[in-house]
């Protein structure tokens, strides 16, 4: 046995020796008989190894168990349940392995992509030959990154731990610290958000994870929450983001923006008045900032009737280009 | 790129399952089936035949029959106790069941009857298998398309036919097109039709809902899509920009298709190839509050000046006061 043993070799020796103990394997008896760990420089080497290749297995779906001894109680042991281990009896036709495989492909996060091409591996065995791709014909669903906070999140609501970060508030842009029992993650409309008890204010509350600030903690026990029954996370989110619904009047110049005229809504109301010859749009928007790039870009083909605030953040960014052109020495005359 | 431990360790757990299922399967099969090459599952079955139980005597570790071997044939002869299929984690549940339920609720209405039955009996599949884990995560994709047009979209994609599109770009011109539909790629935000565009000669992506009309041509499709195109990627022939920028404005470097990123204490300077001026322009207007120099400085000028007539405007409609 070579003295660097690749980890995966390591860890699979591991499984194969806790799956057939006979009742339980003491860290000593991993360590004299387990390939792999023989080799390990000292007894806290050995116990870091051990410690790390332990919680990988867990993560990975691998039940190892902690077996106290009846007679002594130091006597500690591990083994791996194998009832637990085992995927539930299943069947996935090829055309079903398919979707799958499209299904693995749907994250563009880091964290999400791996766990979900691993599923796939594990599935794959009780998946028929050949797997068939394009089962959806021309179908290729992706969903953007959430960012660093999308894992120790998903862990957190998964165990029911709550958890703690630094939160930008979107109306004021305050800065504070939140403890939130994490009930659910959404993706919706570009954003990711989180839903949960903000233990501070005794209430459910919407948090999107782009403004979470620097990394999320867990604290305290797992299992230290339920999700109440009548819990509807997705209805806490449509309501938040419906609060910020709004309608945008336009003015457009002919033949101009024709992004924004495939969005625009017929309305009951009457519109503002806009420059002579020009077109006048209502089109509804959520993300007053996302908008009002948007229509920057558009420069002097479209401008913001109403709402004022929405005209306010234009009309900055504009004046903001304009700075930064003097700033750089450019002219903007003519 | 070496591959990761846990990726690898699943595989040789799963070969193992696998091979207990299939006696006798031949390596190309077993390497279609985990999307690996053959000389990795030579490699693998290497490992396996090499672990075991501690002792590590040849009854102790797991065995293949070597003349089966010898004919490319992987046939078991000892699994040490290891036939069992591995269960899902947590977090892999949810990555499988939340994509499939994704797809069911926002792509469902727009996929064929026999389509929407795989893709129920599948998440039925999963969702028996995994129990509620997967309720933690809830995704919605967003397929904002005029219907109509989404329809036409699936019918030339499902008949191999040639689309003709009206479609507006994003630098405000609509343009009448033929093209190769290859795929719909939906996301949480948009949703694109990745097309080969006859009119202009090359790969495209069209968001869906700038497609203003769309209709099935009699011309079958020619061209066959090149490997997943998801993301916008200027080509080499494009003009060079030079963006310094303070360090707020980071985002920039992380979300765009940058040639170049040089950090330095107040910020960072990025090189973009850059296909149209509008969205160069768009993308200045932006990041206006942190420019710190762009080259060509053209492209400032250009900005500049595109805003200055757009306050104009709003001066003549008494929109704003000219107190700037």
């Amino acid at each position: 046995m070579s003295e660097s043993l690749p980890a995966a070799e390591r860890l699979l020796n591991l499984v194969i020796a806790l799956v057939n103990t006979t009742g339980k394997m003491t860290k000593e008896q991993i360590r004299t008989s387990v390939a792999g760990y023989d080799r390990a420089p000292s007894t806290e080497a050995f116990e870091r190894m051990f410690e790390r290749d332990k919680e990988t297995l867990r993560e990975l779906g691998v039940p190892v168990v902690t077996v106290t001894g009846a007679a002594h109680a130091d006597e500690q042991g591990y083994r791996v349940d194998p009832d637990a281990y085992e995927l539930p009896p299943m069947q996935l036709s090829a055309a079903q392995l398919g979707i799958l495989a499209l299904a693995a492909e749907f994250w563009s996060d880091q964290v999400l992509q791996v766990d979900a091409s691993r599923a796939l591996t594990k599935l794959r065995v009780v998946g028929a030959r050949p797997p068939e791709g394009e089962q959806l014909l021309g179908l290729a669903p992706r969903v953007h990154p959430a960012g660093p906070a999308l894992g120790p999140l998903l862990d957190a609501a998964a165990a029911r731990q709550a958890v703690r970060f630094t939160y930008r508030a979107a109306s004021t842009g305050e800065v504070r610290d939140r403890t939130v029992e994490p009930w659910r993650l959404l993706a919706s409309r570009g954003g990711w958000y989180l839903v949960g008890l903000d233990r501070g204010r005794g209430a459910p509350r919407v948090f999107r994870l782009s403004r979470i600030v620097g990394s999320v903690t867990s604290v305290g026990d797992k299992n230290a929450f339920a999700v109440p029954p009548d819990a509807d996370a997705r209805a806490l989110l449509d309501s938040a983001q419906e609060a910020e619904a709004r309608t945008a009047w336009l003015g457009v110049a002919p033949e101009r923006a024709g992004a924004l005229r495939a969005r625009a809504r017929p309305s009951t109301e009457s519109p503002p008045t806009a420059p002579e010859g020009w077109d006048v749009l209502a089109v509804p928007y959520t993300r007053a900032s996302d908008l009002a790039d948007e229509i920057a870009a558009y420069t002097d083909a479209v401008v913001v009737l109403d709402p004022p605030e929405l005209r306010e953040s234009v009309v900055r960014r504009l004046r903001e280009a304009v700075a930064m052109a003097r700033r750089l020495g450019v002219t903007t005359d003519g | 790129m070496a591959e990761r431990t846990p990726e690898r360790l699943v595989r040789l757990l799963g070969l193992v399952a696998y091979l207990d299922r299939h006696p006798g399967a031949p390596v190309e099969q077993v390497a279609e089936q985990f999307g690996v090459s053959p000389v990795q599952v030579l490699k693998d079955v290497d490992t396996l035949w090499m672990s075991g139980t501690p002792g590590y005597f040849p009854d102790d570790l797991i065995d293949f029959d070597a003349d089966s071997l010898d004919s490319g044939v992987l046939r078991l002869t000892q699994s040490r106790g290891m036939a069992r299929a591995l269960r899902l984690g947590t977090r892999e549940a949810v990555a499988l069941v939340a994509a499939l339920r994704a797809l069911d609720a926002s792509v469902g209405e727009a996929l064929e009857p026999a389509e929407r039955r795989l893709l129920a009996s599948t998440l039925e599949a999963l969702t028996a298998a995994t129990g509620e884990a997967a309720a933690t995560v809830d995704v919605r994709l967003s397929l904002e398309a005029d219907p109509e047009v989404l329809a036409t979209v699936r019918a030339a994609l499902r008949d191999g036919r040639r689309l003709h599109l009206r479609y507006v770009d994003a630098a405000d011109r609509t343009t009448e097109r033929e093209v190769d539909p290859w795929q719909v790629v939906t996301g949480d935000e948009r949703s694109y039709l990745s097309a080969w565009c006859h009119t202009s000669g090359g790969e495209r992506l069209f968001r869906l809902d700038r497609i203003l009309a769309a209709g099935v041509q009699d011309e079958a499709v020619t061209t066959t899509p090149a490997p997943v195109a998801t993301t916008y990627r200027p080509a080499s022939q494009h003009p060079r920009v030079r963006l310094s920028l303070e360090g707020r404005a980071r985002w920039a470097a992380e979300q765009l298709p940058t040639e170049r990123v040089v950090d330095d204490p107040d910020g960072f300077t990025m090189d973009l190839r850059v296909a149209t001026s509008a969205w160069l322009r768009a993308l200045v207007l932006r990041l206006a509050p942190f420019v710190r120099d762009v080259q060509p400085d053209e492209v400032a000028r250009d900005a500049g000046r595109a805003a200055a007539r757009a306050l104009a405007v709003y001066r003549s409609l008494g929109l704003v006061r000219d107190d700037a």
